[in-house]
């Protein structure tokens, strides 16, 4: 009876210690939703299977988490973090991001050019913010360029992201023989621009919503959301206007102080590696970010989705993203302050 | 005198929960005289130029208009919430006082942008009652109440429609029906013992309700930024846009610090216009 018992507590030792082994885990911060799925089924899990380490998400939006990566600094909460290619930028210049080392990550070598952000962030994948809208609805305007938004009859139609003017802004510019850097060329255009809008939209969500109910026929919209309400039934088309579509890139990058700093270089290897980088293509309608993914044929035609290197040159406006992130707090109060209210 | 050793164990999660408002306030207060540094996260020294900024008609503009539609608000609450409350109290049977209690208090059940999407499927070109009304064809194309201050101040009331029945109900439960019962019996109409004995007899619930609704109008987030759709702003939309969105927080800050004293403010004066109303009732 006693060898019994001590058999009993030798087997409940045993059952708390093997989860314990078992519970190593690397921990990604990214946003919630369908991007964390988007991880979720395609890196984490062969992460997971190649190395037996869990992948535990921490989701929140893009301000909270660069705020609790900020008040967390030096003892990160997560090893690995997603986020815009720009708003990387100002976790790279807090000291939040940990230098790359390339040699750890041979898939990326075959990275596009484009998405080689900085020495302490890399692309994931790549989509364009460009012109959407309900041909059901709007019949009589034809897109083909971004002057298009400023016909009369686009006259309480648009609507374009609250939370990031940039698209616009540095669209505004070009069209007015500036850039991004000398955006204050642009400005007047932007103001001229004030009667097409109808709404701002405050996220993705709200976007797909205002676009499905007709509420907002035409949008500057993410490409990827675009894609879905098409797969959802909801008629849209996307327009690649002939100055080309606001390139936007999603990054990957280690947090300084990560303990797992092995083991995220391997995430981020499987992130890139090109089998997951088509599945990812495939799931969320996005450019991949490697060059030697294979895609499916029906994703690789979609507008927004760029396989070539003539597509990246010819089809994406390109926003330095350093620039972008500096002057995102100054583009941000002059769009509220004139163009919002 | 009696000690009681389990006072300070009662009063210490209360007294962590106040350490840490106090610090989040202090830190607030903090970013909003510092300096703003593009591209960074970090702000920069001290400075007032954040509460100079706020001068601008814009920002003033804001401030009115959050004000404006707290106040529309409140009031469109009491008129909506006094009807609903009085039949609470009045209600004999037990099974409708807990029916009116029910279908009164289930806004507080949903979450804040669950109840928004509501109302945005209700009010939109497409929704249930411009589809309503076109199919009575009682207009001929759909009134627009998205993106405007009606659809903004509808959404709200139900928001803050609880409250005000709740603080309502109680003040009247309070008066002593013997006040009617005398009125009836000196030959006043049901309308006019309303008018001139309960009306003024709940007052003080009117006032709690009223003020109470004004403050919890004015962090309002949510139902503004998405009704609202970025064409009617509040203090709390500001802060987001010009904060939040675009990594400001110095000045979010100093949008936060201003909109308070304005709450404070207002409170303050709505404390003081109702003074003379607080201790009607009382006996």
């Amino acid at each position: 009876m006693k060898h019994l018992k001590l058999l009993g507590m030798l087997v409940l030792l045993l059952g708390a210690a093997l989860p314990a082994a078992a519970q190593e885990k690397l921990v990604v911060s990214i946003w919630g939703g369908s991007w964390r799925d988007l991880v979720a089924e395609t890196a984490a899990k062969k992460f997971t299977a190649d190395t037996g380490v869990a992948v535990e998400f921490i989701t929140g939006g893009t301000i909270d988490r660069l705020n609790k990566a900020k008040l967390a600094k030096g003892s990160p909460e997560a090893d690995i973090n997603f986020t815009t290619s720009h708003v990387g930028w100002l976790y790279a210049t807090d000291d939040l991001y940990e230098t790359l080392d390339l040699a750890k990550i041979p898939n990326a070598a075959n990275l596009v050019p484009e998405a080689r952000i900085s020495p302490y962030h890399l692309g994931t994948w790549a989509y364009v913010y460009t012109i959407g809208y309900r041909p059901d609805l709007v019949k009589d305007i034809k897109f083909e360029s971004w002057n298009d938004l400023w016909k009369p009859e686009m006259k309480g139609k648009l609507a374009s992201p609250d939370f990031d003017p940039s698209h616009l802004m540095v669209v505004a510019a070009l069209l007015s023989g500036g850039d991004a850097a000398s955006w204050q060329k642009g400005q007047d255009k932007m103001k001229a621009l004030k009667p097409s809008f109808k709404a701002f939209y405050t996220n993705d969500a709200n976007s797909q919503q205002l676009i499905a109910s007709g509420e907002t026929p035409v949008q500057v919209i993410l490409s990827m959301n675009a894609h879905y309400m098409m797969s959802q039934g909801v008629p849209i088309q996307l327009v690649i206007p002939k100055e080309g579509a606001v390139l936007g890139i999603d990054t990957i990058a280690i947090f300084k102080g990560s303990k797992k700093s092995e083991l995220a270089y391997k995430f981020i290897n499987t992130m890139l590696d090109p089998a997951i980088q088509s599945e990812a293509a495939k799931m969320k309608k996005a450019s991949p970010v490697v060059t030697n993914a294979k895609l499916d044929p029906e994703v690789a035609k979609l507008p927004g989705v760029f396989t070539t290197p003539e597509q990246w040159k010819s089809q994406a406006i390109i926003v330095d993203h350093k620039l972008r992130g500096e002057k995102t707090g100054e583009w941000r109060k002059w769009f509220a302050e004139n163009i919002m209210n | 005198m009696k000690t009681r050793p389990f006072l300070a164990a009662f009063v210490t999660p209360a007294a962590l929960c106040a350490v840490g408002l106090v610090a989040a306030m202090a830190a607030i207060l903090q970013y909003s005289v510092r300096a703003y540094i593009p591209g960074s996260l970090e702000p920069g020294g001290y400075t007032l130029s954040n509460f100079v900024a706020l001068m601008k008609p814009l920002y003033l503009r804001v401030f009115i208009d959050t004000a404006w539609i707290c106040l529309l608000t409140a009031f469109a609450t009491l008129i909506a919430g006094y009807p609903i409350a009085y039949a609470l109290v009045q209600a004999k049977r037990p099974f409708v006082k807990g029916l009116i209690l029910i279908i009164v208090v289930t806004p507080l059940f949903l979450g804040e942008v669950v109840r928004t999407y509501s109302w945005v499927i209700v009010l939109g070109n497409t929704g249930f009652i411009n589809s309503l009304l076109l199919k009575l064809g009682l207009i001929a194309s759909p009134i627009q109440f998205m993106f405007t201050t009606f659809g903004v101040v509808l959404a709200l009331v139900h928001v803050t429609l609880p409250v005000m029945v709740i603080m309502l109900a109680a003040a009247l439960a309070h008066i002593d029906p013997a006040y009617e019962r005398a009125a009836a019996s000196l030959g006043a109409s049901p309308l006019r013992g309303f008018l001139t004995v309960t009306l003024p007899l709940s007052a003080p619930g009117i006032i709690a309700g009223v003020t109470t609704a004004f403050a919890w109008t004015f962090s309002a987030f949510a139902t503004p930024q998405l009704i609202g759709g970025g064409r009617v702003n509040m203090v709390s939309n500001l802060v987001y846009q010009l904060g939040f969105a675009s990594f400001n927080f110095p000045f979010a800050a100093a949008l936060s610090v201003a909109g308070l004293a304005m709450t404070f403010a207002l409170l303050g004066l709505i404390r003081l216009g109702t003074r003379r109303f607080e201790n009607v009732g009382q006996h």
